[in-house]
């Protein structure tokens, strides 16, 4: 589904975020990668819908190459959604426009159509009541809720979480892990930056530790967490927990 | 609000007094002074802002006496012989009932002809240049570079002299049409950079999570971009239009009969220099301030939406 082969990716600061980075997600995998701050976390999964331009190597979602043609760069948009620590909500928006306007204009849906499929995913993520609103009169929680249901629109066939909790205060993770671990349990393919290591063992069929832009060891989740095999990892865990 | 209370206070103590109905009134009576209580709370702060207020205006009454005391002093010394009664009918004069502008209310018409006409104009010149400065073609950006460094290096009196004499007759435009075209490249200029500072300012992640939807970069300026970036910018474009209200009077150097033209030439015929002055420059004030005002409502009502 998502092959990923030896990018390389250097900011203008000469800050090298990505070396060397190869990664295979197979359909309806749920990779979890967690890593420390300034690792490349974030990095890798912006250049994987084409946020940044990676210097070197390719990409391939789904078959299609993400490469200079604006058309696959589109394209690979489209089946690729992407959640971020900070919601990034259309303020000037309510909720239901901010998930009818991409159905509408990318997709060419109608009106009542995107209207549909937008109540639909509203009660899918337990804030239908809220369609009217605007993102500032929601909590955390709430926004980040809706944030996902504007990236379901799209009936992506993959879905990138970029620390989805991290902004969250503590009693509105839980509501946001479960939309998440709900839609791992319906087969989407998923790539999940997170440090909910409950999250991590219950949902994630594999775990990628990377650091400083680089993979340093993967495994499923039982066998992360429990026989760890690098130093580097062993120390990291050892930190969190 | 001192005078309501009292008189309602005498009216229980009459009615009081009488004794009627005693017990429906002391409820009553309770609500009131309650009421009247809520109303005094208020009273305290809106009368503060009210004694400063009336003391802005005291002050500033008092300079423009002081102003005006001083001008006629100045006149006097000049033996000038002031003639009000004759303005009125520069502005406007009622044959046989009918209602009739004079020059300078013909003059502010053509002002404010020429000062819409360029508002549209500058903002579609503005908003072209903000959006050519942000393109990604090196030749775009230049070009609208170059325009805004020579419209901001030279005068406006050199520029509207320039079009008339030296562009109008090639392109065969008349005076109205060459003082509309230099207002509006003008306060166009001026008006890019209020639009670029304003979609500059949008946040990144509201691009990216805009791209993230497969969203193209037409659609992410049309949706997502410039509606939230023209909130932010209507303030100061507001101020731009009293600028270019301002700035319209020079157009009366190639012979268009706005405002200030119009005073010239009633001043020309009747030597009422200082009368005429004075009300032109009234007109004019009046027109921005109540610009500015708006101005000042719009930013504020921005203020209160944003939290
Ligand atoms: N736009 C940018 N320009 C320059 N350097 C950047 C940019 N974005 C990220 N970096 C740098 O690249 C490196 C990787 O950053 P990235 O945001 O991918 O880390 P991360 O693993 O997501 O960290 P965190 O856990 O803090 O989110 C960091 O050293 C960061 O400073
Ligand atoms: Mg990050």
């Amino acid at each position: 589904m998502i092959e990923i082969n030896n990018i390389n990716k250097a900011f203008t600061n000469g800050i090298t975020a990505l070396k060397n980075f190869s990664l295979t997600v197979q359909r309806k995998e749920v990779v979890v990668i967690i890593g420390p701050s300034g690792s490349g976390k974030s990095t890798l999964l912006k250049c994987l819908n084409g946020l940044e331009e990676i210097d070197e190597g390719s990409i391939v979602i789904d078959g299609i190459p993400l490469d200079h043609q604006k058309k696959n760069r589109l394209e690979i948009r489209k089946e690729v959604g992407m959640v971020f620590q900070s919601f990034n909500l259309f303020p000037h928006m309510t909720v239901m426009e901010n998930i009818n306007l991409a159905q509408m204009v990318v997709r060419k849906k109608s009106a009542a159509q995107a209207q549909e499929t937008t109540m639909e995913l509203l009660t899918k993520v337990d804030i239908a009541s809220k369609a009217g609103s605007y993102p500032a009169q929601l909590s955390g929680g709430q926004q980040q809720r809706v944030a996902i249901a504007r990236a379901l629109a799209m009936m992506p066939k993959v879905m990138l979480f970029d620390e989805a909790t991290s902004a969250l205060d503590p009693e509105m993770i839980g509501e946001v892990l479960d939309v998440m671990k709900n839609l791992a349990k319906e087969g989407m393919t998923m790539i999940v930056v997170t440090h909910e290591m409950g999250f991590a063992k219950e949902a994630g069929d594999r775990i990628v530790f990377m650091a400083d832009g680089e993979i340093v060891e993967q495994g499923t989740s039982e066998k992360f967490f429990n026989n760890p095999e690098k130093e580097r990892t062993k120390q990291f865990l050892s930190q969190i927990f | 609000m001192t005078c309501i209370r009292s008189f309602l206070r005498g009216s229980l103590l009459i009615s009081q007094k009488k004794r009627v109905n005693k017990l429906n009134l002391e409820s009553v009576s309770r609500c009131l002074t309650s009421f009247i209580i809520k109303q005094d709370k208020g009273c305290i702060i809106n009368r503060k802002r009210y004694i400063s207020i009336v003391f802005a205006w005291i002050k500033y009454l008092f300079t423009v006496l002081l102003l005006l005391c001083l001008i006629n002093k100045g006149a006097e010394s000049l033996g000038y012989n002031w003639q009000w009664y004759r303005i009125p009918k520069y502005l406007f004069s009622f044959d046989n009932g009918i209602f009739q502008a004079g020059p300078l209310l013909k003059g502010l018409l053509v002002t404010f002809q020429i000062t819409s006409i360029s508002l549209v104009l500058c903002i579609i010149f503005g908003f072209i240049t903000a959006m050519m400065r942000l393109s990604d073609s090196f030749a775009a950006r230049t070009l609208a570079r170059a325009y805004l460094e020579i419209i901001r290096n030279t005068p406006l009196l050199i520029q509207i002299f320039f079009i008339y004499f030296v562009i109008s007759p090639v392109i065969e435009i008349e005076a109205f049409t060459s003082a509309v075209l230099a207002l509006s490249l003008f306060e166009g200029a001026y008006a890019s950079e209020i639009f670029r500072a304003g979609i500059v300012s949008i946040d990144k992640n509201q691009w990216d999570a805009s791209y993230s939807l497969g969203i193209s970069k037409f659609h992410t300026y049309r949706y997502i971009v410039i509606p939230q970036a023209f909130e932010r910018v209507l303030p100061p474009l507001t101020g731009q239009i009293v600028s270019l209200i301002k700035d319209s009077a020079l157009v009366s150097t190639i012979a268009i009969y706005d405002l200030t033209m119009q005073g010239r030439a009633i001043i020309s015929k009747t030597f009422l220099t200082f009368e005429v002055w004075f009300t032109v420059a009234l007109i004019y004030l009046v027109i921005t301030a109540s610009a500015s005002m708006v101005a000042n409502m719009l930013e504020k009502r921005m203020k209160y939406e944003n939290g």
